[in-house]
């Protein structure tokens, strides 16, 4: 099998954390370290296989870019979208109210993603609905009020 | 003997209150919805509703996550026999039949037949936790420091190794896992570790937070960055949903074979119902009388596929209730409800808190009978729901996701933990690493610590001591194969499924 570009990406996240966590562990005494310190180490050195494994996979087969695979059928737009509007979405919950947000979010949602009056109705009436049955009144949550409700 | 009769009684009587009965109703069904839905899974399902199960007693709230589980394996088939579409990978190959039957104007008949089969296969399943999960648990009672350290390490190499494309990366997704679970006050003596001046992170990265990120909020992400495609049109039918005495009779040898093909598959570790379907169905074409019929709408391919899917179920919870090695993601996230619960799996399920243990296993018997009366009763209407655009589900999911992990603490603080293992799962499941073992990490990692770090206090820092008792090597050696068991695994699955690649999660 080819050696894929994209695990490149895999292996520096891998190591970005060994490092960040290695570095944080200086503050901790011996005895609290010591199994962090394991966990990074071990991970360093499957990080460190894997590399090895690309490397040869590099050398007896080539290599291939590999972002066909992970990329295949994506839509930037619409994912860059629903992440913002996810982010917005657990901003306003403090602000507006979580019923608010939550039927703001929603509709945005359905106009964006094209889905038919009708139906956007009806899953937003279900959804407040049986959040407001399971949390509020059977779990007895206290749910964000914002400046709205 | 008598006293476990008498536990497995009482049990019975326990699980059949009115909460129990209502909580096995709604599972059951919610199972079979997010079942039916190709862009829901199990796990994804069972991660969603464990805030729901906080404030209920320990045995309601698993009795909840078992309908769910359950219904959802079954659930699974009935979008692979209308729409030819599998909504789980375990019904993928009831669709090669069932969409077959549909075609023959059997759509009732093949659906009838995966209800039957999936109750008998799980009804069947749940003799085996009867039988066994006591069993193993004794052998649970002889681990001491050492050889819980082993215990946690066997357990993480068994689902990185078999659950990811790569041994490597599936084993580096369990040390990322490890690492994170460091997060928080030290367990033995209370220092802060890694919480970067955040009091909310002293318990830990919370497990229910971290299951609904990488489960749920990760294939919100994953829907939304396809196009929302419509799904087919549920197949019209008009025929009945019920199966005649002699068609009964036709899959019972196929039900029984299956049953047991599935329990097997479950008990062991990292094996799941997707496997297990498609040896249900191979084993049932092998030794039909009606071989002809296979590919143009069997009734027996339906029943070995279903019976064995559902077989899993049973079998899969031994290892997780007994050793707390959830062999699959399913598993990894009910484990984590267990612990939500305040209860750790091993012995103590099956002394201290055995009248609850019993009354989920008798909920779960329970659960099989609701499931036949919910499938027959619901196919038409769950056959409807199936069809729900994924730009429906992805504002819906993501709601679900952020309420599910505010109940937790009830502050924003989980939210954002929650969203953060969203997009980490999203990028693992992107670049093939695994999140089932950063879950599992997250569970087994306090443990393993603790068992690592007491047995070295008790031994002055000598090392040798993990390695001293013979069930410490027995656990090594079984580690050593879980490394190794992709190789057959990855054999075993393309003999089974002819080359097919398939996805547990």
């Amino acid at each position: 099998m080819k050696m894929k570009k994209t695990d490149i990406g895999v292996v520096a996240f891998m190591y970005a954390v060994c490092a960040f966590f290695y570095v944080y562990s200086f503050d901790l005494s011996e005895g609290s370290k010591s199994y962090p310190l394991f966990t990074i180490a071990l991970l360093f050195g499957l990080t460190t296989l894997y590399l090895v494994q690309m490397i040869l996979a590099a050398k007896k087969y080539g290599v291939e870019s590999g972002t066909d695979s992970v990329f295949a059928g994506f839509l930037p737009k619409q994912l860059i979208l629903s992440v913002v509007l996810t982010l917005a979405y657990v901003f306003l919950v403090d602000v507006l109210g979580f019923f608010t947000a939550t039927t703001l979010f929603m509709i945005a949602s359905f106009v964006y993603l094209k889905v038919p009056v009708l139906h956007s109705v009806i899953a937003l009436v279900s959804m407040d609905l049986l959040i407001y049955l399971a949390f509020v009144l059977f779990l007895g949550v206290r749910l964000p009020a914002g400046i709205l409700i | 003997m008598l006293e476990t009769l008498q536990l497995m009684g009482q049990g019975f009587i326990s699980a059949l209150s009115i909460l129990n009965l209502l909580a096995m109703i709604g599972g059951v069904a919610l199972g079979i919805v997010i079942g039916c839905l190709p862009g829901l899974s199990a796990a994804m399902g069972v991660a969603l509703m464990l805030p729901l199960t906080f404030t209920m007693p320990a045995d309601t709230g698993l009795i909840v996550l078992g309908a769910i589980y359950c219904g959802a394996i079954f659930g699974g088939s009935i979008s692979a026999i209308l729409i030819h579409t599998p909504g789980t990978p375990a019904s993928a190959a009831t669709a090669i039949e069932g969409y077959q039957m549909t075609l023959n104007g059997q759509a009732g008949k093949a659906l009838a037949t995966a209800c039957w089969s999936s109750f008998w296969g799980g009804l069947l399943s749940c003799i085996s936790l009867y039988f066994f999960a006591p069993m193993l648990a004794q052998l649970a009672l002889k681990f001491m420091s050492a050889e819980k350290f082993w215990l946690g390490i066997f357990g993480l190499t068994i689902i990185a190794g078999v659950s990811s494309k790569s041994i490597v990366k599936g084993l580096m997704s369990g040390a990322l896992g490890l690492i994170i679970s460091t997060i928080g006050l030290d367990p033995i003596d209370g220092t802060k570790r890694f919480m970067f001046g955040q009091a909310f992170l002293a318990e830990g990265i919370n497990t229910t937070c971290a299951l609904i990120g990488l489960f749920s909020m990760s294939q919100v992400f994953i829907l939304a960055e396809k196009e929302i495609k419509k799904r087919a049109k549920a197949a019209k039918f008009s025929d009945r949903i019920a199966l005649t005495k002699e068609e009964r009779k036709k899959i019972r040898p196929t039900v029984i074979r299956s049953w047991i093909i599935g329990n097997i598959i479950g008990i062991l570790p990292g094996a799941g119902a997707s496997i297990a379907c498609f040896m249900g169905y191979n084993s049932a074409k092998q030794f039909s009388k009606h071989k002809e019929e296979f590919g143009h709408g069997a009734i027996e391919g339906v029943a070995g596929s279903e019976s064995a899917n559902n077989a899993v179920t049973g079998g899969s919870l031994i290892p997780m209730l007994t050793l707390g090695i959830p062999g699959e993601s399913v598993t990894a996230v009910l484990m984590g409800g267990l612990i939500i619960q305040g209860l750790a799996p091993g012995p103590e399920l099956f002394t201290k808190h055995a009248a609850m243990t019993y009354t989920f296993f008798a909920g779960f018997v329970l659960v099989q009978f609701f499931m036949l009366a919910i499938g027959m009763l619901g196919c038409r209407g769950f056959a409807q729901i199936s069809r729900l655009s994924d730009a429906i589900l992805i504002p819906c999911v993501t709601v679900l996701c952020v309420i599910g992990s505010y109940a937790i603490h009830r502050n924003m603080s989980d939210v954002i933990i929650m969203l953060i293992f969203g997009a980490l799962g999203y990028l693992m499941r992107k670049f093939d690493l695994n999140t089932a073992a950063v879950v599992l990490a997250l569970i087994l990692g306090p443990i393993s610590e603790k068992g690592l770090r007491g047995a070295l206090r008790v031994s002055d820092g000598d090392i040798a001591c993990l390695f001293q008792s013979p069930v410490s090597w027995v656990l090594i050696i079984l580690s050593i194969v879980g490394i190794f068991s992709p190789f057959l695994m990855e054999k075993f699955e393309k003999k089974v499924t002819g080359g097919e690649v398939l996805d547990e999660e």
